[in-house]
């Protein structure tokens, strides 16, 4: 060690913040791609589990209870390194990324989704059904929209856990925030100063998501109480 | 289609190894979440502290580490504060505080929920008794709220057990890290990450499954 050199030393960090911005952006823009994917097979998933046919139901099930109990690190080195060789595929990092973060964050999405689906008053179904719509139009137009607002925090908490994850994905050769911090820790052999302004990015991306998902759902649980005293009213 | 060629036998071959890996890897979460207990308390604590300072550094605390991922923070404590502090961590020392320090982030918020769950009765007749502080804490609350933490902390103790995975990438000779060598070896990676998989997917969900037992069991006799 330089005893010269200052303790703490951010210049390196700072001349290096083109770099690691890009990988901060890569790593939202992977986080990103996956939640939205995660949504939709979550929710294909969460309807399975609902469903009147019994198999489709079990293997809903199966589904979840893999996806929810395997360790994100385990599944991106056997998808990348395990299933991609056997298979003889060719599968480029971020796809590869992307797709195993989708797969993890649908298993839990998919129980999110399902105790908001279940959370939604029977008497909705029943009146819909009443009114002579379809499973599928009530589904769609009735219990969806009022499930979605019962699951805007834990979907929030998903894509910040979502966020969290992406620094795995280093393992795999992603070019993201984490990737880049450890290049450049070695290169200028300060990891502690990269680290910590890695952390402290992560942290960032946090708070930003956290605090918007709070304010929506301050929106949200607010115009659904409008709605409730509209209905007292007429009742 | 390529020229992959399968061979479960490794399995059988290097099963002593893999499972001296799996048990490496328990014992990274275990002593993770021993040293996430003590810290999840004391910060749970510093929360609901009287004092103003306390209660914002803890919540403070509690934020930023919650909020960092477990992967940066092996990094951190591995290379970035061995070095810059010259204290020299073995892989698995750094591996268990990265947990530790992740993990008593979470456990904050459980011990904090599960304290404000007692009732404060409970506090005002032990101190209408003339029961001491400590006492009241250790031998009143504590054992009431104990009943409502233990499902939540099984539950980080999974999400550890999960973290605690990804400590081969600064050297620990866990599960994975076997696996990777003998693959480099075989060349069978897949049936080497199938079978570590499966495994970790069984001893996940059979905890997350007692957690769920413990949570009825003790919710029911809580509703008594």
């Amino acid at each position: 060690m330089n005893s010269a050199q200052p303790f703490f030393d951010f210049t390196s960090v700072w001349s290096s913040m083109p770099i690691l911005l890009k990988g901060f952006a890569i790593a939202m823009a992977c986080a990103t791609v996956a939640i939205i994917i995660a949504i939709l097979l979550g929710l294909i998933v969460a309807l399975m589990r609902l469903s009147r046919v019994k198999i489709l139901r079990w293997i809903a099930f199966i589904y979840t209870q893999f996806f929810r109990g395997i360790p994100l690190y385990v599944l991106i080195i056997w998808v990348y390194f395990g299933l991609a060789i056997a298979a003889g595929v060719n599968l480029p990092a971020i796809p590869a990324g992307i797709i195993t973060l989708a797969l993890l964050n649908s298993g839990y999405l998919s129980e999110t989704f399902r105790s908001g689906i279940l959370a939604v008053n029977k008497g909705q179904i029943e009146a819909g059904m009443a009114l002579g719509l379809s499973r599928r139009n009530v589904m769609l137009h009735i219990v969806l929209p009022q499930a979605f607002r019962v699951i805007i925090p834990p979907l929030g908490n998903q894509y910040v856990d979502a966020i969290k994850d992406t620094a795995i994905l280093s393992i795999i050769g992603v070019p993201e925030l984490m990737r880049e911090s450890k290049a450049l820790a070695n290169l200028y052999y300060r990891p502690f100063e990269f680290y910590t302004f890695a952390g402290l990015l992560y942290l960032f991306a946090v708070l930003v998501v956290s605090r918007g998902v709070s304010v929506l759902e301050k929106k949200l649980s607010a115009h659904s109480a409008q709605t409730t005293v509209i209905i007292d009213v007429l009742n | 289609m390529n020229s992959y060629k399968f061979d479960w036998a490794v399995i059988d071959k290097y099963l002593p190894e893999l499972l001296k890996g799996l048990w490496i890897t328990l014992e990274v979460s275990l002593v993770g979440m021993a040293i996430a207990l003590i810290f999840g308390l004391l910060l749970a604590m510093g929360r609901l502290s009287p004092l103003r300072l306390t209660r914002s550094v803890a919540n403070g605390i509690t934020q930023v580490f919650r909020s960092i991922p477990l992967f940066v923070m092996l990094f951190w404590v591995y290379y970035g504060l061995s070095l810059k502090f010259h204290v020299l961590f073995t892989e698995f020392q750094a591996g268990a505080l990265a947990l530790g320090i992740t993990g008593g982030a979470y456990m904050a918020e459980v011990f904090r929920g599960g304290l404000l769950a007692v009732d404060p009765g409970q506090r005002e007749a032990a101190m209408a008794m003339g029961i001491s502080k400590s006492t009241t804490f250790f031998h009143v609350i504590f054992p009431q709220a104990l009943r409502v933490v233990v499902p939540p902390s099984v539950n980080v103790y999974v999400g550890l057990l999960k973290g605690a995975t990804i400590v081969s990438v600064i050297g620990v000779s866990d599960m994975i890290y076997v696996a990777q060598y003998v693959s480099l070896q075989t060349f069978t990676p897949f049936e080497l990450y199938s079978v570590a998989g499966i495994v970790f997917v069984a001893l996940t969900v059979s905890i997350s499954g007692f957690a769920w037992m413990l949570e009825r069991r003790l919710g029911r006799g809580r509703s008594e």
